[in-house]
């Protein structure tokens, strides 16, 4: 098969799991008795509770965006710049939120802070500090502390692509703080914006953690209408103005970028770059950041094991939610390996320009993850739910399928940043040599990309396992992964049966990315002194 | 006998002519060098025979078969039989010397015996026979370039073609490597078209040298004739 062919069915794919699901569901919306109509927009438009809610999701949107931004911007800065003991080892602990499904962060804080919390059994009931958390500030703490990492990881990701000398001669002439103000922070604006973009996003369709806290967002409209009523038309309808927003922040990002973006590519031969010492100042920003990592992550996680109990509420779990665990590492697995291959074979069109239609490749993908979940998951559904597709409606395959519209993004941006390690001349000095696309792809750039296959293999695995948004709108009966099973379960569920299942979902969770992160560590270290 | 012949060939970038109406003639055997400063177009020429780029206007010919035309490229790279030589080796450092070598000849479906034949010729002939199990990365500079070398020229290629490869060089391995090209190319006689901005570099190789300057060609001819008119075309290229 040739090159155009392999890459055009990869659009394809992307296209069959992604575009056309959304476009099916807008089409399906708008036909009334086979004429087109726009009845079910109207009720959308004309309802001033739907106002009101857009209102409540663009306020915590919003909240959550300046929160996480002020704060994981410095947090990033301070991790990769600086001279802060532990610093390497302070990342992956940041990255727990981020990595487990966010309603378990909720679960806990309500099992800490709740009518019958463990603060209320110790100290007594505070109806204060209850109404905190059930409301607007409990779901802005609750969500900062899920997308703090983005900030993070982006702004030291994009300080490492920064060419030392920019900094150094910015040195020569003034101290760290009017390098960082003048020269870095101008020089990673891209990346801040994208992270404030991916976080507004994200807590925009966000639908688990107010549902649970009990803020009514935007999204639960969408969600409510498709999964209790099956109003099909009125969900579409409650979606359009989740993926409009979407959309128009997609276009302004892209907008900003074309203006403000450089290369930024660090020189080979330099040495590294230069550190901030922190003198004086170490002790306290040392306890500022390992606080933060306290409240945001460990506290929530002790809670659980807390309120979990005995080892009957584990053996209970697993007895209710089994199956389900073993459905969520198999569907992840296949999810990540599926989307790794696509993820390389997209990043490939995107860095290498490989088809003219690459740009709208990179959109479209990065559009989809943006989408909320409950767009992409009705999609699915609008597109697969027919008598003849039932292979996919009614199987796994259509998780899996959610997972690639959704996820391929993530899986692209990562194999972007590799290729573009990997030098064209060394796969033009493979073809010189005789050698056609498929046989340079499997010899040349495949080895040569292994680590970012394996971090996309990974990322894609977390993502995958983390999902509840898609998979609760379309799983197949009795085939319920764990993250849903344990939504599911909250209802009616004793809170030590749910703790219990919240800590077994995050220990196949964290366990994996530690074991994954101990040898590259080791790695690491063995690298720095060669 | 030519085996590659530009016909008015015309490329630009971003709008930018790099190359304009350019005709010349490559005869087989001979050692052509493109001289040139930066950004004259001396690359652009190789990437255009390698068939990585199509031009905008003109054709190009090798061995006689048209293999471009105007925005279309009609064999692709891995059907033209060459060989090259980047300007930054573009060794594939996961594999080792002998893996560098092998996999053009695997691509074109040699047998392990002959494989293995080729390859041990070749590096005798390269002086790198005991590094054959070596990574790149494990090699000193002039070693690589041997490799890249080797790796070339193990297929047999109608045309070498090779991008500034010394230029990275201290002057003394330069100079010694310049001589170890001359050598291969007289004891193998393929046909070679050379890139260099170093006018010293270009007459100690060529055979025959072509000057360059934004985008067209100022001066054809053998080295003698090219030394002569130094006074007249020396603002246009690098001492």
């Amino acid at each position: 098969m040739s090159k155009k062919a392999i890459l055009s069915l990869t659009v394809l794919l992307l296209v069959v799991a992604g575009l056309l699901p959304v476009l099916s569901m807008l089409l399906k919306s708008m036909v009334v008795n086979c004429s087109f109509s726009l009845e079910a927009y109207k009720g959308v438009l004309t309802s001033s509770r739907q106002w009101k809610l857009m209102g409540n999701s663009l306020k915590l949107a919003s909240l959550v965006t300046m929160l996480t931004v002020v704060a994981g911007v410095p947090t990033g800065l301070v991790l990769e710049k600086t001279d802060l003991p532990l610093r390497g080892l302070l990342i992956p602990f940041f990255v727990v939120p981020l990595l487990i499904p966010p309603y378990i962060l909720a679960v806990s804080w309500a099992d800490l802070l709740g009518r019958d919390g463990l603060l209320a059994h110790s100290f007594g009931y505070s109806p204060a500090l209850t109404n905190l958390l059930f409301g607007l500030p409990g779901c802005v703490f609750v969500l900062f502390s899920i997308f703090l990492p983005i900030p993070i990881l982006l702004t030291t990701a994009f300080l490492r692509t920064i060419d030392p000398g920019l900094e150094e001669a910015g040195r020569l002439v003034t101290g760290w703080w009017g390098v960082i103000r003048g020269i870095t922070l101008p020089l990673i604006m891209p990346g801040i914006l994208l992270s404030a973009m991916l976080v507004f996003l994200l807590s925009f369709g966000e639908f688990s953690v107010p549902t649970f806290l009990r803020y009514q967002v935007y999204p639960v409209e969408s969600f409510t209408q498709f999964s209790a009523f099956y109003n099909f038309k009125a969900a579409t309808a409650s979606a359009l103005p989740l993926a409009l927003v979407t959309l128009l922040l997609l276009f302004g990002e892209t907008f900003f970028l074309k203006k403000h973006t450089y290369q930024l590519r660090p020189s080979p031969h330099h040495q590294g770059s230069l550190r901030i010492e922190l003198k004086g100042h170490k002790p306290w920003v040392f306890a500022l950041i390992t606080g933060l990592v306290a409240v945001l992550v460990v506290v929530p996680i002790v809670v659980l094991v807390l309120q979990s109990g005995g080892l009957q509420w584990y053996q209970e779990a697993m007895r209710r939610a089994g199956f389900s665990l073993v459905r969520s590492v198999i569907y992840a697995a296949i999810g990540a390996t599926l989307l790794t291959v696509l993820g390389f074979l997209t990043g490939y069109i995107v860095q290498r320009r490989a088809l003219s239609c690459w740009r709208y490749v990179d959109s479209l993908t990065l559009f989809l993850f943006a989408l909320p979940s409950t767009v992409v998951g009705i999609g699915l559904v609008s597109l697969w739910n027919t008598p003849w597709t039932n292979l996919i409606y009614g199987t796994p395959v259509i998780i899996i399928m959610g997972y690639l519209a959704k996820y391929t993004a993530l899986a692209s941006r990562i194999l972007v940043t590799q290729l573009a390690q990997v030098p064209l001349s060394l796969e033009e000095a493979a073809q010189i040599a005789g050698a056609k696309w498929p046989r340079r792809m499997l010899f040349i750039i495949t080895p040569l990309s292994r680590k970012g296959l394996a971090v996309c293999w990974v990322v894609g695995y977390l993502f995958a396992l983390r999902d509840t948004g898609i998979t609760m709108l379309v799983y197949p009966p009795g085939l319920e992964t764990l993250p849903v099973r344990i939504y599911t379960l909250m209802a009616n569920g004793s809170p030590q049966l749910v703790a219990a299942l919240c800590m077994i979902m995050i220990s196949v969770t964290v366990l994996p990315m530690a074991l994954w992160l101990i040898p590259q560590r080791k790695g690491l270290d063995e690298g720095c002194r060669v | 006998m030519k085996v590659v012949e530009f016909k008015a060939v015309s490329k630009s970038y971003n709008g930018t002519r790099v190359l304009k109406d350019i005709d010349f003639q490559v005869e087989k055997g001979e050692r052509l060098i493109l001289l040139g400063p930066s950004g004259c177009g001396k690359t652009t020429i190789l990437r255009l025979i390698a068939g990585f780029i199509a031009p905008d206007q003109g054709s190009i010919e090798i061995g006689g078969r048209v293999v471009s035309e105007p925005g279309r490229i009609v064999v692709p790279p891995e059907e033209r039989n060459l060989g090259m030589v980047f300007q930054d080796l573009a060794l594939w450092p996961h594999l080792s010397v002998k893996g560098n070598l092998e996999f053009g000849l695997k691509a074109k479906g040699f047998s392990k015996a002959e494989r293995d034949q080729r390859i041990e010729k070749m590096l005798e002939m390269v002086g790198l026979r005991e590094y054959a199990n070596r990574k790149p990365g494990e090699l000193s500079g002039g070693q690589q370039q041997r490799v890249a070398l080797a790796r070339a020229l193990v297929l047999e290629p109608t045309v070498m073609l090779m991008d500034e490869p010394l230029s990275s060089l201290d002057t003394e391995l330069n100079i010694r490597l310049r001589r170890e090209v001359i050598a291969l190319h007289k004891s193998l006689g393929f046909t070679m078209i050379y890139v260099t901005h170093d006018r010293e570099e270009a007459f100690e190789i060529a055979t025959r040298v072509m000057v360059m300057s934004e985008g067209e060609i100022v001066k054809v001819g053998s080295v003698k004739e090219v030394r002569n008119s130094l006074t007249s075309i020396s603002p246009l290229i690098p001492s």
